[in-house]
């Protein structure tokens, strides 16, 4: 862009008025996965039976379904980074756009208290420097806590290489901070983000995990404490941008789990925004694999599975016809049937088709009488698959016997073709 | 089969419920109605007692909160031709507490449970759906139209949430309206509803946000089924980034 051309736009910039700046600047947060609340997802069985999320009040449900709960905006789409895989890129022609603090603090007022948001979910692209767009970002969150005493939702985006002054400052205001881990592995990080270096992002999300841990033990003799990041710590990262296969990237996550204590890993599918060399050339974006991806990260926090029972080396991508579980459970035939009856939770999690949901109803159920197979489709249970997998007092639903190939045609029913695994370089991860 | 008679009011049908109770050797294989008074109605007239149906609320809830909790929810439904199962209920909630909730291979238990459900989710949902609008004397207005009677508990969410605010809910079809005002929540009927002015800067708010829904929706992942499926149409009437359509 020509110098004459941009001050002309920065000035362009200056006089536009609120909405348009908010339909550039939502427009660019809208593939941002990391909603609180995205019960519209589908992710994994539990969601299934319409959960919404823990903190969670859906307030409205956007054309494409996503449940909608906070004002999700950028701060600024006027980047001085040039990640290959993103829109914002400063090298991309888009219209740029950035709020003053002022204006996204009034934007949340106006809207919490018509009822239209439970808070606000701020992130941004580098404006100027990461410092600079961390202080205002922190400064929205500021004014609306001590001025306008604002008790709604804060999630706070730290942007890589701001000051840790900074980074603690946005955890004393903000219900929840999160730094993206944006891509699998330090290499593809290298390659396609050059200017984020993995210090940059992995020195603040230990920090952030200290914070946490330290604050809730000083809450625990003192109430006044200072709270940092009540909702927790969680992460995104772009999927289908850079070779790792899915095994990589279960491993990381459990990792992140584990290790960095995050609460949520959130996989975002990599829309195709350039035709970078660095990039891989995709018809549509991987949301298959993503919401595979979601499932078997289900499994991991509530199912009690391991990144190792899901996948391996020698089958190192989630199946694309059978979600992780039902796959699992085809892997496993020694562990089935299971008797309603008698198992313990923890095995009633295993059988495709029962859900978290499912499996508290059995056992509220079977305190009073033994469960009949009629009394499994009373209390909800959907049996369309769970039968296959189950004996109730003994007697089964289905044969449970049958050969594995026939067990695959019948869970595919309608759906004859065999799973074709894709095969994907692998490159080490990022905390190798 | 015994068969009892109530009021039809709420009050009647719970002080009922405790005489039942009380007197019955075998509450389960008894029958409770609404008295209608027609000529060949049969059953034994119980009349109704405040005293016994508050007491029986606070047994309930010191006995079994989960259950008195279900209980709430189903009175907000206000079904009709369902006491029978709501008396077997009851007194299963004596004899098992709380667990209760999950016998739901017992007809009584997974009717009054289903009911509750809906009605408790038709509030959850409200809590998200309602919308108010700024009038011009600096109040807020939310006006909505759900099939169960939530306003209390709906109002009570509000007065929590929104504190520093002063505010009126209002249910159209029941013409119950509730007001917070620094503090105090009150409630009332209203007779006759004449629509006050909005603030100056109201509609701008109410683009900024329709334009915001607009954008914040994937263009090529379009979901009408899955948007109607969270967001019943019936609720549409009264929401601002529905008004354009
Ligand atoms: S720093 Fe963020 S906004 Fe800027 S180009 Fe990279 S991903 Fe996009």
């Amino acid at each position: 862009m020509s110098a004459l051309l941009r001050s002309f736009f920065l000035h362009y910039i200056s006089l536009m008025d609120i909405l348009a700046k908010l339909q550039i600047l939502s427009g660019a947060a809208r593939y941002d996965a990391s909603c609180v609340s995205s019960g519209s997802k589908r992710e994994g069985p539990a969601c299934g039976t319409g959960n919404t999320s823990s903190s969670g009040i859906c307030h409205s449900w956007a054309d494409d379904g996503r449940c909608i709960s906070l004002l999700k905006i950028l701060l600024s789409n006027d980047c001085q980074y040039d990640c290959a895989y993103c829109v914002n890129r400063s090298s991309n022609f888009v219209e740029r756009a950035s709020f003053t603090a002022r204006e996204v603090v009034d934007l949340t007022l106006d809207f919490y208290r018509r009822n239209y948001i439970e808070g606000l979910f701020l992130s941004s692209a580098v404006m100027g420097s990461p410092d600079k767009t961390m202080e205002r970002m922190v400064r929205v969150a500021e004014t609306l806590r001590t001025e306008e005493q604002f008790g709604g939702y804060i999630h706070l985006k730290i942007i890589p290489g701001s000051s840790s002054e900074l980074v603690r400052k946005a955890g004393l205001y903000a219900d929840r901070i999160s730094v993206n881990i944006e891509l699998p592995s330090q290499a593809s990080l290298q390659r396609l983000a050059p200017q984020k270096h993995k210090e940059a992002i992995l020195a603040p999300m230990a920090l952030i995990g200290r914070e946490i841990a330290s604050s809730l033990v000083e809450r625990k003799t003192s109430r006044l404490a200072p709270r940092f990041a009540p909702a927790g710590q969680s992460t995104q990262m772009i999927i289908g941008a850079s070779p790792e296969n899915d095994f990589q990237i279960l491993r990381l996550s459990e990792g992140l789990y584990k290790k960095m204590k995050l609460k949520r890993v959130y996989y975002s599918a990599y829309m195709p925004v350039s035709d970078d060399n660095r990039l891989p050339v995709l018809a549509a974006p991987p949301l298959l694999r993503e919401h595979r991806l979601y499932q078997a990260d289900w499994l991991l926090r509530f199912y009690g599975f391991s990144a190792e029972e899901i996948l391996s080396d020698d089958a190192p991508n989630l199946d694309e016809s059978f979600d992780p579980k039902s796959a699992w459970a085809l892997r496993h035939p020694e562990f089935f049937p299971v008797e309603i009856n008698r198992a313990d939770y923890g095995t009633l999690l295993r059988v495709p088709g029962i859900g978290v949901t499912s499996a508290k109803r059995i056992i509220a159920a079977r305190r009073f009488s033994a469960i009949t197979p009629e009394g499994m489709k009373k209390i909800g249970v959907v049996m369309k698959r769970a039968k296959y997998f189950i004996i109730c007092s003994g007697r089964s639903f289905e044969k449970t016997d049958r050969p594995a190939a026939l067990l695959r045609q019948q869970l595919l029913i309608g759906d004859s073709s065999e799973p074709v695994l894709p095969t994907q370089l692998v490159l080490p991860g990022i905390f190798s | 089969m015994n068969r009892y008679l109530y009021d039809g009011t709420a009050d009647g049908l719970l002080s009922a419920i405790a005489w039942i109770l009380e007197e019955e050797p075998c509450p389960e294989q008894v029958a409770l109605a609404e008295r209608k008074d027609t000529l060949f109605e049969e059953g034994f007239f119980i009349g109704t007692d405040a005293t016994q149906a508050e007491d029986l609320l606070f047994r309930l809830r010191k006995h079994a909160p989960d259950a008195a909790s279900t209980l709430y929810s189903f009175m907000l439904a206000e079904k009709e031709g369902m006491e029978s199962s709501l008396l077997h209920y009851i007194s299963l909630v004596f004899t098992h507490g709380d667990k209760v909730n999950g016998y739901l291979t017992h007809p009584a238990v997974r009717d009054i449970v289903a009911v509750a459900k809906k009605a408790g989710r038709e509030l959850h949902r409200m809590k998200g759906l309602l919308r108010f609008e700024k009038l011009r004397d600096g109040a807020y207005l939310a006006k909505m139209e759900p099939d169960h009677n939530i306003i209390h508990p709906l109002a009570w969410h509000f007065s929590r949430r929104l504190r520093a605010q002063h505010w009126f809910l209002y249910d159209v079809r029941r013409r119950i309206a509730a007001r917070w005002n620094q503090g105090t929540l009150q409630f009332g009927t209203i007779e006759q509803f004449t629509a006050p002015a909005l603030s100056e800067d109201e509609k701008k708010v109410q683009a900024l946000w329709q334009a915001f829904f607009k954008t914040i929706a994937i263009p090529d992942r379009k979901n009408p089924r899955l948007q109607k499926s969270n967001m019943p149409m019936k609720y549409w009437k009264y929401l601002t980034e529905k008004q354009e359509e």
